[in-house]
């Protein structure tokens, strides 16, 4: 009896078998990023046009610095600024959701920092074609349809690391008829400002570099997480003898190169990372190691994208609709140089 | 006894209980699946196989279309600086004013470097220029050029500039640029089909940097990536394809083309140099499944088919099986088993010992004979002796069927045969069923007078000690029934080497002298029975006493038939069986059978069987 049933349940499961194999596909159950819904950054005043600011990492000390430059933008050019954001920087449908919540409390126009260039296009689109200016910073979307962008040209800013990089390695004396090698970490296969980066990084750096200078071609990819750059960085000092330098694309990444070097105390490698985290900045203010970032100008951007926004509802007209704000390379040597002194103020 | 008919081992297994069907469907099924699989991948392969020339061929067409759409780029500043150069112009000036009036709607950017230099623009196009570079690609315009995709701070979105060279004035030489949007090229490389699926990049072999010109997100076009970062999402085993392509491009090689996959999808892509942007390779790339959907459907339906087809005839065999085994059954009950009793008959019986004594290691086949069983059937009547062959086989079941195999050989003759672990096991089975046996009422509403007791004969022989074949086994057994027999019935006797062989026509030798010389008789007989009826105490007083001795088989003869002068006399007589036990048995000794009997005889009436 076990037997014939046996016999009629296996066709079934050899059958159930076939299907999931013919048509597997992954059921995860993805719990819901956090977003944080606007609340008032400035105090709201009766009769001031309301600007909403939406931006990626809300609780992150470089976010942090944009939100203050909108806060300050808001109280000198008198209007009201919400804020609201997402907490990891992969969540661009909680900004969707954030952009039809601005246009639903009848936001006169919209700052934006946008999680994903490619996904969100379509819904800067959508605020666009409702005559709601939307100004757009740290990011540009992958779309005509906006007013404005305040943010780093990525790509020159990736040249510019690169130029940081070989003018560091010729001043520790590397020769250009040394081998040696520059690894990179990447801090999200997916972020276009990251590709951006490193697009800018390579290209400099082919023009450039020395014959024998190379990039190794394993491009370190953490995602976001510093233990595992932390490993992956010193696993690649362990494998490559020659290793001179390394280069991280963003804040991330740049914290866990930083650990990693310090940890293991290898003050012979030039470091060049993006930001300002207590990692680099450490390495920056130490005399025995050789570390570089670049920095955004990231509280120029949202105070003026404010600034933008009202001169959109005022009806006046934008000449260049990109706007390079740039990097400032910060390191031992630029420390007290005026222009960086200021712009750490913020930071 | 290894050399069975095919015929044979069926009935063995039907015998077994026979498992051939349902090992054959497992069987069936694992090649129906075995099958199936080898051909999905057969499928698969072909598709695959298919696929990757078909992707290769579309995107060395799609390769061709947009270096095509790159040249009508360049040959548009191409066709205007040839007109520029025919007009022969002098100024400059002239020249820009021309270019912003006819040409400032088509392009996004228009205007040119004069000899010395100079820019010919707006003042934000002077600064793109100098943020990008511009001028370098300008020079190298002989007699075109073409920039890098840029991000254009006028428009806010990648652009391309083209430069073709003109003369102007006394043989001076001028660079037209033209800017373009990066769409555009998407536009002009656009297919009608499989548009969604085709992916266009433009590639700098010497930093590997890549930037999309067309793909199914228009989104997504001006995004700038780096080959090695993609390198990393490729599956691991196609990286070095993908490393060596990338070197190949940095060598200068054209039209490569290579597969690799990233996750479930498996991508074709070719690449050709871009003949105006040097060092640019113009790649596409196709996810080979685009092509296969359909055929992907197709071999799902015919999948789903099979499934379904083979859970019919699944189902069909099974229920058809059912139906057979069913009827199988009936006939089996009738050909194999005796239709009275339900024991095996004689042939299936010979078929099962065959099969049991080829992988036992220690057995006895005994036979059974109901003492006076004619007597009864003439006394009682047919369904009485019907009625005690059925009890009297349920009485075997009940005492062997655990271990042995019980058959009815024919009319009141059973025979069992039992593994054994020792003769006293077998000893005490016997003892158990003579108990069993007497107990046995054969009346009925018929039939209701004074009870009558049953007993048996029984010869039993040892395998493999006293025969190695089931055909010897049994003549052995049927010599010791026959020494039962002869020793007046209700008892049993295992065979020993010198028994006489009753077809033979030998006798038991007896003490007294016989016809024929032979060793002792070995004969067990069961408890008393004190109103039993044997053939002695009814026939034949000189045998009325059957010799009864409860022992375990003796290995050569544990208990003698005694000379007549210690006939007389009785004693308890401590006997060793094999197993070391001692049983104190009440020996009885008899007389010697004087001659054999050969006519069974009547039972008196008055006698209870």
């Amino acid at each position: 009896m076990t037997q014939k049933r046996s016999l009629t349940v296996l066709p079934v499961l050899l059958l159930l078998l076939l299907s999931m194999a013919a048509c597997s596909k992954k059921n995860t159950a993805d719990v819901p990023p956090e977003v944080v819904n606007f609340e008032p950054l400035t105090e709201i005043k009766e009769g001031r046009d309301d600007i909403y600011l939406i931006v990626k990492i809300i609780d992150s000390s470089y976010w942090q610095v944009i939100i203050t430059g909108a806060k300050q933008a808001g109280d000198d050019l008198n209007c009201n600024v919400y804020l609201g954001g997402t907490t990891i920087e992969t969540d661009w449908k909680g900004q969707r959701g954030l952009i039809n919540d601005a246009l639903t409390n009848g936001a006169k126009a919209i700052v934006l920092a946008p999680d994903d260039s490619v996904e969100l296009a379509t819904d800067i689109e959508k605020v666009h074609d409702l005559n709601v200016p939307i100004v757009l910073i740290d990011t540009a979307a992958n779309t005509d349809s906006y007013d404005k962008c305040y943010m780093t040209d990525n790509l020159l800013a990736g040249q510019k690391a690169a130029e940081e990089m070989l003018s560091r390695l010729k001043e520790f004396g590397h020769t250009e008829d040394e081998q040696l090698s520059v690894g990179i970490m990447a801090g999200m296969a997916t972020s276009q400002t990251i590709n951006e980066r490193l697009a800018g990084f390579y290209q400099y750096w082919s023009h450039n570099a020395p014959g024998k200078w190379s990039i190794i071609s394993d491009i370190m990819n953490c995602n976001g997480n510093i233990e595992l750059g932390d490993q992956m960085a010193v696993n690649t000092m362990k494998k490559h003898g020659d290793l001179a330098g390394l280069f991280a694309t963003n804040n991330g990444p740049t914290r866990a190169i930083c650990k990693a070097v310090s940890d293991n105390e290898r003050t012979d490698l030039i470091i060049v990372g993006f930001d300002y985290s207590d990692e680099i900045k450490g390495l920056i203010a130490s005399p025995d190691y050789r570390a570089s970032t670049m920095l955004q100008r990231q509280y120029d951007m949202s105070y003026r994208a404010v600034g933008t926004a009202l001169d959109l509802l005022s009806g006046k007209a934008v000449d260049i609709r990109f706007e390079d704000t740039g990097v400032v390379t910060v390191n031992n040597q630029t420390l007290t140089d005026p222009d960086v002194v200021e712009l750490l103020k913020n930071n | 006894m290894k050399n069975k008919s095919a015929k044979e081992q069926r009935e063995i297994n039907i015998l077994k209980g026979g498992n051939s069907f349902y090992s054959t469907l497992v069987i069936c099924l694992f090649v129906f699946f075995l099958s199936i699989a080898a051909l999905i991948t057969a499928f698969n392969n072909l598709i695959s196989m298919h696929d990757k020339n078909l992707s290769g061929k579309i995107c060395t067409l799609v390769t061709e279309k947009m270096n095509h759409s790159i040249d009508s780029m360049t040959q548009s500043a191409s066709s205007t600086s040839h007109v520029l150069s025919a007009q022969g112009f002098d100024s400059p000036s002239q020249i820009y004013e021309i270019l912003n009036e006819y040409g400032k709607s088509d392009y996004l950017s228009i205007g040119f470097l004069d000899s010395d230099g100079s820019m010919y623009a707006t003042d934000e196009e002077k600064i793109e220029f100098k943020k990008w570079d511009l001028k370098e690609t300008a020079l190298r315009a002989k007699p075109v050029s073409m920039s890098m995709p840029y991000r254009s701070a006028l428009y806010g979105k990648p652009v391309v500039t083209v430069f073709s060279q003109f003369e102007y004035g006394n043989e001076k030489h001028g660079y037209l640029f033209l800017t373009y949007s990066l769409g555009e090229l998407q536009k002009m490389a656009a297919t009608q089909s499989l548009d969604n699926d085709i992916e266009i990049w433009l590639m700098n072999s010497e930093s590997a940097n890549i930037i999309q010109c067309a793909g199914g997100d228009e989104h997504a076009i001006g995004s700038w990536n780096n080959a090695y970062l993609v390198m990393q999402n490729i599956d691991e085993a196609d990286r070095d394809v993908y490393r060596e392509w990338i070197d190949k491009t940095r060598m200068g090689a054209n039209d490569i083309g290579i597969s690799y996959s990233i996750g479930d999808t498996l991508y074709t892509q070719f690449c050709s140099r871009i003949s105006s942007m040097p060092g640019w390779y113009v790649a596409v790339r196709i996810p080979s499944n685009a092509l296969s959907a359909t055929m992907s459907t197709f071999r799902n339906y015919v999948l789903y088919f099979l499934a379904v087809l083979m859970l019919v005839v699944v189902v069909l065999i099974t229920n058809m099986y059912r139906l057979s085994k069913r009827e199988n059954k009936i006939l089996t009950q009738l050909s194999i088993h005796d239709s009275l009793t339900g024991v095996l008959n004689r042939r299936a019986f010979d078929f099962a010992a065959e099969e049991k004594l080829s992988h036992s290691k220690g057995a006895a086949l005994i036979f059974f004979d109901i003492d006076y069983f004619k007597q009864v059937n003439d006394q009682f009547g047919h369904d009485a002796g019907d009625r005690l062959l059925v009890a009297f086989s349920d009485t075997l079941k009940n005492n062997f069927s655990d271990r042995g195999i019980i058959s009815r050989f024919g009319g009141d003759e059973f025979v069992v045969l039992t593994d054994m672990s020792s003769f006293g096991d077998i000893a005490e089975s016997l003892v158990k069923t003579t108990d069993d046996v007497r107990s046995i009422n054969l009346n009925d509403d018929k039939h209701d007078g004074p009870g009558f007791m049953i007993s048996f004969s029984a010869g039993a022989a040892a395998y493999p000690k006293d025969a190695d074949t089931l055909s010897r086994l049994k003549k052995c057994a049927d010599m010791a029934l026959y020494a039962t027999k002869e020793k007046g019935r209700n008892g049993y006797s295992w065979f020993a080497p010198d028994m006489a062989d009753p077809k033979a026509n030998r006798v038991i030798p007896t003490e007294a002298g016989t016809k024929t010389a032979a060793a002792p008789v070995k004969s067990t007989p069961v408890k008393p029975a004190a109103n039993a009826v044997t053939r002695e105490q009814s026939v034949k007083p000189a045998v009325t006493s059957v010799t009864r001795e409860k022992s375990a088989k003796p290995a050569v003869t544990s208990v003698t038939r005694e000379k007549p002068a210690a006939a007389s006399g009785a004693a308890a007589q401590a006997v060793s069986n094999p197993s070391g036990k001692k049983v104190v048995k009440k020996v009885v000794r008899k007389v010697i059978v004087k001659k054999v009997v050969k006519k069974k005889p009547t039972p008196p009436a008055d006698q209870t069987v």
